[in-house]
């Protein structure tokens, strides 16, 4: 049954063993670099609505906008344990609308309505301004546009509020299209830290 | 902003920065009530301060099941072709993919999109390639160089979309065909381009015209809707327009079968030259009475029609359903 190798066999099988090892080689020189599989996240220090120093700047939208997905992936987590649950916080309301008969803005800073407001710890009633308050932005209303997040940091707030990237939202596209819009280079593809 | 304002002409700017960024002028005149978090004591009313919410990233087994998912149905699928010669078969693999890879994992990564990242990794040293999809983008180029193209056949879900939709099958002028087959180099060569300029002007243009991904997620902008609605229209009559004229890594997979160990032959054993598959291929990859190892995608559509496999087939009796 085994017949004779020709020599059409024989050249086939150098071509293809060439091949194989010109791709083993490209793999392997790819591979010296190369690491767990990334996610989609947002570096805090570089996004213009949470990077410290940048005040008074137009708030960057982009994340809420460019996402292929109907809602963006992108949040808005509002880190607890930094935040100084303030009467009058400034990425809640709107700070600089009209001040109601409560004495608080008449707006609020969210355009979804998507931060929760609770009075927390022991509730005065009758001095609302001496109560702590608790933030909670809704994860199914949020659109990660960042006005709290600008509106959360230094020297307005404490800079409790950051823009995240859902892992279980994201479909982490190949080419993200927040990270082809983002213009502070914020939005980069890192090996994900658990 | 206060930079703005110093610099002549900053005017202007002002104006514009006024109109977008009036809140966070305001906080000029707002002071913020502390100067740190209170702690649960200061709160009191036995508060516990709440966990933040953080959704674990995909585990990295799940992508190591990927790529084992890929090994194994380009296995299936080179068997399937060549050696069970089951167009059913492959059918089932055809739709098992196109779920799995295309609407479960919603396409990403795919291997056409990953000759962009293998070309950053080979030239950015600063790129994090991930060693999964370095393993996604070899794979059915080693499957090509030993079985043909596998993955083409069965398991590509952009090929798979495309194969399900094929209603009338014209065939294209051999001539015309093969000219159009040169736009996919054409493509290689841009998306190469593309992917290769620096960081800040990098562009992967193969994700940004991916044709069907949007399909895939159900959401997308709507040029990827457009052109992949005009595809699946076109590929009614035109078998797989986007894998036979613009495919990129379509390119390198018909490149490298072209020395294929395995390849696609009609007829089961031998060859009788009586002409009955010479229209048999949607996508004119049978020339001079053989399968032409570059062209074919490995669909197992051709068997059908040689009368060598209704004989020595072991579905006969199915496959004389099969149209
Ligand atoms: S990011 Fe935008 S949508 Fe989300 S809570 Fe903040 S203001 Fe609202
Ligand atoms: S990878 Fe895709 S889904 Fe995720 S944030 Fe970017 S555009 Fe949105
Ligand atoms: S696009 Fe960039 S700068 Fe804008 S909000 Fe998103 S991460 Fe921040
Ligand atoms: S030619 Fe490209 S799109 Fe078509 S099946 Fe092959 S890899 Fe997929
Ligand atoms: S966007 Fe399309 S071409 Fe790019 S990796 Fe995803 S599926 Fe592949």
């Amino acid at each position: 049954m085994n017949e004779k190798p020709t020599r059409r066999d024989v050249l086939g099988h150098a071509v293809r063993g060439a091949a194989l090892m010109g791709m083993g080689g490209v793999a392997a020189y790819v591979s010296r670099r190369a690491g767990p599989e990334g996610a989609w996240r947002i570096d805090v220090e570089r996004c213009v609505n949470s990077r410290h120093g940048a005040v008074g700047v137009a708030v960057c939208d982009k994340c809420a906008t460019t996402c292929v997905l109907p809602l963006s992936a992108v949040r808005a987590v509002n880190d607890h344990a930094k935040c100084g649950r303030c009467y009058i916080c400034p990425a809640y309301f709107e700070i600089t609308s009209a001040i109601d008969e409560r004495g608080l803005p008449s707006q609020k800073l969210c355009p979804r309505d998507a931060i929760r407001r609770t009075p927390i710890g022991e509730v005065d009633p009758r001095d609302p301004a001496n109560n702590y308050y608790e933030y909670t932005i809704d994860e199914k209303l949020c659109n990660g546009c960042g006005k709290c997040v600008m509106g959360c940091k230094e020297p307005a707030g404490l800079s409790s509020i950051r823009l995240e990237v859902r892992y279980d939202l994201c479909v982490r596209c190949n080419r993200c299209a927040i990270a082809v819009a983002c213009p502070d280079e914020a939005y980069e593809r890192r090996p994900v830290q658990t | 902003m206060t930079r703005g304002l110093s610099m002549p002409g900053g005017r202007s700017l002002l104006v514009v920065l006024l109109a977008c960024a009036a809140p966070a002028l305001g906080q000029y005149d707002y002071h913020r009530p502390v100067e740190a978090a209170p702690s649960e004591e200061d709160i009191g009313g036995g508060y516990v301060t709440p966990a933040v919410q953080r959704p674990p990233p995909r585990a990295q087994w799940r992508e190591a099941a990927d790529v084992a998912v890929l090994a194994a149905a380009l296995s299936l699928g080179a068997w399937l072709v060549l050696k069970r010669r089951s167009r059913n078969g492959l059918v089932a693999l055809t739709i098992g993919c196109l779920a799995y890879f295309g609407f479960y994992r919603q396409g990403c990564v795919c291997p056409i999109g990953a000759i962009q990242n293998v070309t950053v990794a080979l030239v950015d040293p600063h790129y994090a390639v991930s060693y999964f999809v370095v393993a996604i983008f070899f794979l059915p180029l080693l499957f090509a160089v030993l079985f043909g193209r596998a993955f083409c056949g069965g398991v590509c879900p952009l090929g798979a979309i495309q194969e399900l939709v094929v209603l009338r099958p014209l065939q294209v002028p051999r001539r015309v065909d093969k000219g159009l087959g040169w736009l996919r180099w054409v493509y290689l060569a841009l998306a190469i381009w593309f992917a290769a300029l620096p960081a800040v002007s990098r562009d992967f243009v193969i994700c940004r015209f991916d044709p069907f991904v949007g399909f895939f997620r159900f959401a997308g902008p709507l040029h990827m809707h457009l052109i992949g609605g005009g595809l699946l229209v076109l590929g009614l009559f035109v078998g797989r327009p986007y894998c036979r004229y613009v495919c990129p890594y379509g390119a390198l997979l018909s490149l490298l079968s072209r020395i294929s160990w395995r390849a696609v032959s009609v007829t089961p054993d031998k060859e009788l030259d009586c002409g009955l598959c010479a229209e048999g291929c949607p996508y004119g990859a049978i020339e001079g009475l053989r399968a032409v190892r570059s062209s074919c995608v490995s669909c197992a559509r051709c068997f059908d029609y040689c009368p060598r496999h209704r004989v020595h087939s072991p579905e006969r009796s199915a496959a004389s359903k099969v149209s």
